[in-house]
């Protein structure tokens, strides 16, 4: 079953994305709402493939590889929505809905090729639960942050140029998507702080590589905001540097998961 | 029951004559009766813009060619009469009688029919002429029908096509571009150098959509405080200007300097200083004022004259390729939904009109407001 919503939800966001593109290729000026419901019902599927997950292991459902890119996924679409109007009417869903595809396609094959083995947790520690859904709830903000990053430098590289093509139309002033990458930073850095914090009350305390892992995502994101709110990074470094800082968490993820 | 159109605009007449024939707004309830008089119309909207004045008319009882033509006829008696125009004025005018008057409403709140091709100031001016002819009691059921469906089909014909995209002219096309990088301008400081015309309906046209506040600096020093004054905005002395270019968000250059004004070094000391703030800076001086190299700094933002007047030019370009579009719409809306204004209305609704309002109901109605 839960294979069938993830095969769903795949489905939906690829509309969505495929929507957008059309809308801006023929004639809508603005993100339709017809993408806003695609993405909705993508969300709500995605909610299901992790509830059948959850059930099924008793815990979190992030056990393998394939459920992290579900619930980073997951994550990035959720603050999609929560993070209002200017994101959700000015092409975040273009950017976001390939990049949720990409990442629940592979999630999807790794899940088919694997033979799903239950493992319910005979003692569940909480304070781990805690640890790995915040960060990943962290990451999913620094991903969202890293699209928002790409759409400035798209944004910006236009102006430059002078191509005002439907594009430059649709997506949202640069100095909004500035805001919107250092809020989703905050937000990101906010929650990773928290799951960091709360790896120290685990039962069992992760290996000094995986909190070394953790840390060096925690300052890069850190510096590189707090040069921004500084004043010592301008508008286009801190894109180019949200759109860049996001292999921090992929290598760490990938790191961990090995 | 027939429908009719008798109207000028840009395209057929010259400014002198659309002067002469433009209604004044307190006039138009009168005007409205007085078409109405005669009793052969018996409803009618006036439109009457700085483009075009055009007098839709209809009326439920009788048909024919001959309804339509005599309508016309006595349209354009009135506007002869009445406006004591010479017979040679008579070929200016365009007379469309039922499908073709309703088409040419489709057209024109569509805005295919503007100077500024899609404008959508017109969709307003033709909702505010029905509003006023309601209120005068001179529109009935042809009428209401027809300006309803003509509001919905301006609005279907601008969210499905291009027909609005992009700006037309520089003071808009700069007006989109800050828009664009700042958002909402009303934290943004604008400067603007040379206080030339171009530069003060740019200047303007920034205020108008909520810029903070304008400096003008100028080599006439009265000049730039008149400028000022007409903008409520501040005057610098012309060689103080470089010590507040820091401070601005959007800086506009128009000066009829022989040499570049603004260098990429002057640039990069005020980035500096802003803490590599966005900038927008938009020269129309010929001779240009700002150096080009300028557009290569990071979160630096150069138009001159060139890429506006290119960037106006595609938006025409393009809304003109679009006319194809919207004209299908307009036919396929046509198709599918007919134009029941024009279709005749159940029997005991015309006896009631003519019971209600007597042989001459438009003019009854008319009286009364």
């Amino acid at each position: 079953m839960d294979k069938i919503l993830l095969a769903a939800s795949i489905l939906f966001f690829l509309g969505a994305f495929v929507y957008v593109l059309m809308a801006l290729r023929h004639s809508h000026e603005r993100t339709p709402m017809a993408n806003l419901i695609l993405m909705g019902i993508g969300f709500a599927l995605q909610c299901g493939v992790l509830h059948f997950r959850g059930q099924m292991h008793g815990r979190c459902p992030i056990t393998s590889f394939a459920e992290v890119l579900i619930f980073v996924s997951w994550s990035m679409v959720m603050l999609y929505f929560l993070l209002g109007r200017t994101f959700r009417l000015s092409l975040l869903g273009l950017f976001t809905s390939p990049v949720v595809v990409l990442m629940q396609a592979g999630a999807l094959i790794s899940l088919l090729s694997q033979p799903d083995l239950p493992k319910p947790v005979e003692t569940l520690d909480v304070w781990l639960e805690v640890h790995a859904s915040i960060s990943l709830l962290a990451y999913g903000a620094f991903a969202l942050a890293c699209v928002a990053g790409v759409m400035y430098l798209v944004q910006d590289r236009l102006l430059k140029t002078h191509d005002l093509n439907a594009l430059f139309y649709n997506l949202p002033p640069i100095r909004y998507l500035v805001k919107a990458i250092g809020r989703v930073l905050g937000i990101g850095l906010l929650l990773l702080t928290v799951g960091i914090v709360s790896a120290f009350l685990m039962a069992n305390t992760p290996s000094a590589w995986h909190l070394g892992l953790s840390f060096s995502v925690w300052i890069g994101y850190a510096v590189l905001l707090g040069l921004y709110l500084g004043r010592r990074l301008g508008p286009k470094q801190l894109a180019v540097g949200a759109a860049l800082a996001f292999i921090l968490p992929l290598v760490t993820l990938m790191a961990i998961r090995a | 029951m027939s429908l009719v159109c008798l109207g000028l605009n840009h395209k057929t007449a010259p400014v002198e004559v659309r002067e002469r024939v433009a209604f004044a707004p307190s006039y138009l309830a009168e005007a409205m009766a007085e078409i109405c008089a005669s009793g052969l119309i018996e409803e009618t909207v006036i439109l009457s813009t700085c483009n075009r004045v055009e007098v839709y008319a209809a009326s439920q009882q009788g048909d024919g060619k001959g309804k339509a033509e005599n309508e016309l006829r006595e349209l354009l008696d009135y506007f002869m009469r009445h406006f004591e125009l010479e017979p040679e004025h008579e070929k200016e005018f365009y007379k469309l009688a039922d499908e073709n008057a309703a088409r040419h409403l489709f057209q024109v709140s569509s805005g295919l029919d503007s100077m500024v091709l899609g404008e959508t100031e017109i969709f307003g001016q033709v909702k505010k002429a029905y509003s006023d002819a309601q209120l005068a009691g001179a529109t009935k059921r042809v009428l209401n029908k027809l300006f309803q469906q003509a509001f919905t089909v301006g609005k279907m014909v601008r969210s499905s096509t291009h027909i609005t995209r992009g700006s037309t002219s520089v003071g808009s096309v700069a007006v989109d571009l800050a828009e664009k990088i700042f958002g909402d301008l009303s934290g943004c400081r604008v400067m603007v150098v040379g206080a030339g015309d171009m530069s003060r309906r740019v200047g303007k046209s920034l205020k108008s959509r909520g810029a903070k506040s304008v400096i003008v600096s100028n080599r006439s020093y009265d000049k730039a405080e008149a400028l000022a004054a007409e903008m409520e905005g501040e005057a610098v002395r012309f060689d103080a200007w470089e010590t507040v270019i820091h401070d601005v968000d959007i800086i506009i250059s128009s000066t009829s300097a022989p040499h570049v004004l603004i260098d990429a070094k002057m640039i990069e000391d005020a980035m500096g200083k802003r803490r590599r703030r966005s900038l927008f800076l938009i020269d129309i001086a010929v001779p240009r004022d700002i150096a080009p190299e300028v557009n290569d700094i990071d979160n630096v933002y150069l138009y001159d004259i060139d890429h506006l007047e290119t960037i106006a030019d595609d938006a025409r370009k393009q809304r003109k390729r679009q006319i194809a579009a919207c004209e299908k719409l307009i036919d396929e809306y046509i198709d599918d939904k007919g134009i029941p204004a024009l279709e005749a209305p159940p029997a005991e609704h015309v006896q009631k009109s003519v019971s209600d309002d007597g042989a001459n109901p438009g003019s009854k109605a008319v009286t009364q407001s």
